[in-house]
């Protein structure tokens, strides 16, 4: 159409590994997202001095540990969530760099498009808030999910098929799309207007609307840099949220 | 070679068949997505515009709560908007599984 | 027929689903998640939050030895305030009682001069009297004499001295 050529879908799929071609530790692209979003945050903190007086390094290092500490953890779980530090603080940092990389040229990638990330992320938050459960309410836990006694008998088996549901399945499920879906579909609006902006160097008609799609393209890339760090937020804060509702559950 | 030309035909026949099977089952897919995203987008678009609008009206009028606001308006919106990316994702499977 | 077999070759290939996650990521995205995991549990984390722990117990000790210089500060001036406040009430009190001393000195002093000049003029009146007293006595002699004469004269005689005399002294002595 128009003379514009979209990269089919398989661009998007089937990426190429450096080696170890088609075995399980095949290290493709997003493999090496993932091993730099491991790395960055160890060199951030590894060069962050442990001063009284933060500089440099240790200022950014200070604001994560601070943002993930009043944004995420206080809202959600209060001064008893502290522990889950650890945590929430490698699940925003992981997914914040394999997000980033969406902006960052020569990648053009968020590793966060791909399913594997979100799934183990979300597979991770899972057994964590379902660990938490069992481990302060024991197997009462899973007894007010599944038969909860705050609702009238006739509607617990209704409820409790929801609620099961809802935490077994649709939360992780839904934590993991989130993040995947929001991600491929920030990729593939910042391609379309890539592939608009492609055409500058065509002498079609088409030429007139070319400034738009490259004025769009500088504001979606902005855009995406808001959205790759708002779902790395919403990711920890919905983890945050889900470990608080398995600490204090039937409200 | 009249022999080959008839094969040649049929060939081509089959191929074209096939073609035009995968054509229309692709079409049918393609519209099935699209309908799929514009419909899934209705809800969450309504509903996240509401909240929005509620959560700047709750900040406009008690600004001093306005980073709990905040925080409470992204989770709604996080929740909201896994509708619409469900939507999406059922487009990309409509699209291209 | 061609296109469609290499089309069905390409489908059992591999499916070109982007929902369904593919080993090798799943592989080095675990191992990278769960060792960044790790790591900042046990190793990165640690060090940064006991700075930041210990940062905020020394900015929390200085705000409270501030606040304790500030109250001493506070109360050391309170403390001085009242020493000037006693220092000025001493001095407004030793000058009253200059004042009134001065006051009585100068009292006492007109009143000595005013007694010495009271004496002054005392000895001097009697001084005066006595004068008097002496001239009228040095001059009565001659007053009685003239005033024999003067009578003598005026009455043609001889006026008998020893019988005029105490007249005469009689009139001397009554007042004027």
């Amino acid at each position: 159409m128009f003379g514009l050529e979209f990269p089919s879908i398989d661009n998007l799929v089937k990426w190429p590994s450096y080696f170890g071609e088609g075995t399980f530790y095949g290290l493709n692209k997003i493999g090496i997202i993932s091993l730099i979003a491991l790395i960055v945050p160890v060199l951030m903190f590894h060069f962050a001095r442990k001063d009284l007086v933060p500089r440099g390094m240790q200022n950014v290092v200070e604001l994560t540990v601070e943002f993930v500490e009043q944004q995420i953890i206080m809202p959600s779980i209060g001064p008893a969530g502290m522990r889950y530090m650890p945590l929430l603080l490698s699940i925003f940092l992981f997914v914040f760099i394999g997000n980033f990389f969406e902006v960052i040229p020569t990648f053009q990638m968020p590793a966060n498009a791909r399913m594997a990330n979100p799934l183990i992320l979300a597979i991770v938050s899972l057994v964590t808030y379902v660990g938490v459960g069992f481990k302060h309410h024991g197997f009462s836990f899973l007894k007010e999910t599944i038969w909860p006694s705050f609702v009238p008998v006739g509607l617990r088996p209704l409820v409790g098929l929801i609620e099961f549901l809802t935490v077994f399945i649709i939360r992780p499920f839904a934590l993991a799309v989130r993040l995947f879906a929001n991600m491929l579909a920030g990729h593939i609006l910042l391609v379309t207007f890539g592939v608009l902006c492609i055409t500058l160097f065509t002498l079609s008609p088409l030429v007139i609307v070319l400034p738009f799609s490259f004025i769009m393209l500088v504001l979606l890339t902005a855009f995406e840099m808001f959205v790759s760090f708002l779902q790395a937020f919403v990711f920890a804060l919905l983890t945050a949220v889900f470990i608080d509702s398995s600490l204090n559950p039937a409200h | 070679m009249s022999n080959l030309a008839f094969i040649a035909t049929q060939s081509l026949e089959l191929a074209q068949e096939a073609l035009e099977a995968g054509d229309q089952q692709n079409i049918a897919a393609a519209a099935g997505a699209g309908m799929a995203y514009g419909l899934a987008a209705i809800g969450p678009g309504i509903g996240i515009g509401y909240l929005v609008g509620q959560a700047v009206q709750a900040m406009a009028r008690q600004p001093e709560a306005a980073g709990a606001v905040r925080t409470n308006m992204f989770l709604g919106i996080a929740f909201t908007e896994a509708l619409a990316l469900i939507g999406f994702v059922v487009f990309i499977l409509l699209k291209f599984a | 027929m061609y296109y469609a077999l290499l089309a069905a070759e390409e489908i059992a290939e591999e499916p070109s689903n982007p929902i369904i996650p593919v080993w090798n990521e799943l592989f080095w995205g675990a191992i990278s998640f769960f060792l960044l995991w790790a790591l900042i549990r046990y190793v990165l984390l640690p060090p940064v939050q006991r700075a930041m722990n210990d940062r905020a117990a020394t900015i929390q000790a200085d705000r409270d030895a501030a606040d304790a210089a500030k109250a001493q500060a506070v109360s050391a001036s309170t403390e001085l305030e009242d020493q000037l406040a006693g220092v000025r009430a001493e001095a407004a009190s030793i000058i009253e009682q200059a004042r009134s001393e001065a006051d009585a000195e100068r009292e006492r002093l007109v009143a000595r001069a005013e007694r010495e000049v009271a004496a002054m003029r005392e000895i001097a009146e009697t001084e005066i009297q006595t004068e008097r007293e002496q001239a009228m006595q040095a001059l009565r002699p001659q007053v009685a004499d003239l005033a024999v004469g003067a009578a003598s004269k005026v009455m043609n005689g001889t006026v008998d001295l020893g019988r005029a005399r105490p007249v005469v002294n009689q009139i001397l002595n009554s007042p004027n």
